[in-house]
């Protein structure tokens, strides 16, 4: 089990509890396949009730978000136990990917573009939902059309994204431009 | 049949949870935000763009259902009739065939819903739309929700209309496009009931004008809706036109949003004060 480090260890403008963050994270970096002995570092700002989230570094595997991700957006400051496990999941897989050789072209979070970004969400979304945790693959689906286009070869490409298990970074790329090829112009 | 239902009778099932806007409004969280206030509009360029969207189509679901049940109320609570306590059967007419668009706004919102992966109820419902429908005088009451809140609703949809056709997605652009339109209509009926019931009791209009602004600097929701470009949801300066306002009104509005947008961080502010301590 990867040794979790939350930075904070608590939180003033939240009411998110420190340590069923940390069993959370604890059980998806599992599940992600991160290794055992990887210092996981969650940083999270609980100044800002957005929900954006990066993967930052990887030795430790540093990630940070704004309170908002974490949220439930029916109780405002109280923690969504799903929504926490949907955002650390993709997070997690994404980290795993990093650490292999397929990846090892793939530019830093900053780096991304929105189209390439988000089809990497979608590929750590689907693998998340085979392990029975946050689906929606229809809201993802939502979230790719508004980066790719809404055509046919763009839900193909999504489908692909979406079902495959062991993709490369020069799969993502690909798939994302055969998205948006097709967009009209 | 009860006259004045209350908004904390509303009939819902277990999905749907209410939360206070002031609760949303003074959230301490928001002050330390410096790059809330620059990256608010919402465009696809935004990277929560998606999210933002659906959230913001979830609060136009809840908005269109409490439409419906406060146009319904208007045609039941008051006897029909021209005293001040009273509506005129053509105004009852006019809010039975505003029923009939907001129940269809309903279905359309839950199909967009279903579009956008949004789970009916997946987010918090604000009541205000339906508290100011409660208001005991019809003049304040159409006054209150078809000037102020149905002109709420012309910004949102034309903010989502644009969204739509940035984003290259027909189906929010065209959905909205024809709920806007709908809105439009209830927004002139709106001015044009406070014009014809207070043609002679200029005391009545000024309530009925004071109850408006106080219902618009409310939902300027802190600055979520203004005049400025940075804005989430912008003033939409011409359908407003088209719904009766004139300029000064429209700038007024403006200027309601821009008090509205200070007052929320002076409120900020104090309570992230009081949460650091």
């Amino acid at each position: 089990m990867a040794n979790v480090v939350l930075a904070p260890d608590r939180w003033a403008m939240v009411d998110f509890d420190p340590e069923r963050v940390r069993a959370i994270a604890s059980e998806l970096a599992d599940a992600a396949g991160l290794p055992a002995d990887r210092e996981v570092v969650i940083e999270l700002n609980d100044t800002s009730p957005l929900g954006r989230y990066s993967l930052d570094s990887m030795d430790p595997i540093r990630v940070s978000m704004e309170s908002g991700a974490f949220e439930d957006p029916k109780h405002p400051r109280q923690l969504s136990e799903g929504g926490a496990a949907g955002v650390l999941g993709r997070l997690f897989f994404r980290a795993a990917d990093r650490l292999t050789d397929g990846f090892a072209a793939a530019p830093e979070d900053a780096d991304l573009t929105p189209e390439t970004g988000i089809a990497w969400e979608v590929h750590a979304a689907g693998r998340l939902a085979r392990t029975g945790r946050q689906a929606q693959r229809q809201r993802w689906i939502y979230h790719f059309r508004n980066r790719h286009g809404f055509s046919d070869e763009g839900d193909a490409a999504f489908d692909r994204l979406w079902s495959a298990d062991d993709l490369t970074w020069a799969d993502i790329e690909a798939l994302s431009a055969s998205a948006l090829a097709a967009t009209p112009a | 049949m009860r006259k004045a239902h209350p908004v904390e009778d509303l009939a819902r099932d277990e999905r749907f949870v209410r939360v206070d806007i002031q609760d949303r409004i003074s959230d301490p969280r928001s002050v330390k935000n410096s790059r809330m206030r620059t990256q608010a509009r919402l465009t696809p360029e935004r990277p929560d763009s998606a999210d933002a969207a659906r959230a913001l189509m979830h609060g136009i679901f809840v908005g269109e259902i409490q439409a419906l049940e406060g146009a319904g109320r208007t045609c039941w609570d008051f006897e029909t009739g021209d005293g001040r306590d009273e509506a005129p059967f053509a105004l009852k007419l006019d809010m039975a065939r505003q029923c009939w668009d907001e129940a269809r706004h309903c279905e359309i919102s839950v199909k967009l819903s279903d579009w956008m992966g949004t789970e009916i109820g997946e987010f918090s419902e604000g009541a205000f739309l339906y508290a100011a429908a409660c208001n005991p005088d019809p003049v304040l009451r159409l006054t209150g929700v078809n000037r102020a809140l149905e002109g709420l609703a012309i910004d949102v949809f034309n903010t989502m209309r644009e969204f739509g056709e940035i984003a290259g997605d027909p189906v929010l652009e065209f959905c909205e496009d024809w709920m806007l339109a709908d809105e439009v209509t209830h927004v002139k009926m709106g001015s044009d009931w406070l014009r014809r019931l207070t043609a002679d009791d200029p005391e009545r209009r000024k309530d009925a004008l004071e109850f408006q602004r106080i219902v618009d600097k409310l939902f300027s929701l802190g600055g979520f809706r203004s005049d400025e470009d940075d804005s989430p949801v912008k003033l939409a300066r011409r359908f407003r036109e088209l719904a009766g306002f004139d300029d000064a009104e429209i700038d007024e509005i403006a200027d309601l949003a821009s008090q509205a947008l200070e007052e929320a961080r002076t409120r900020q502010e104090a309570a992230a004060a009081l949460a650091s301590a």
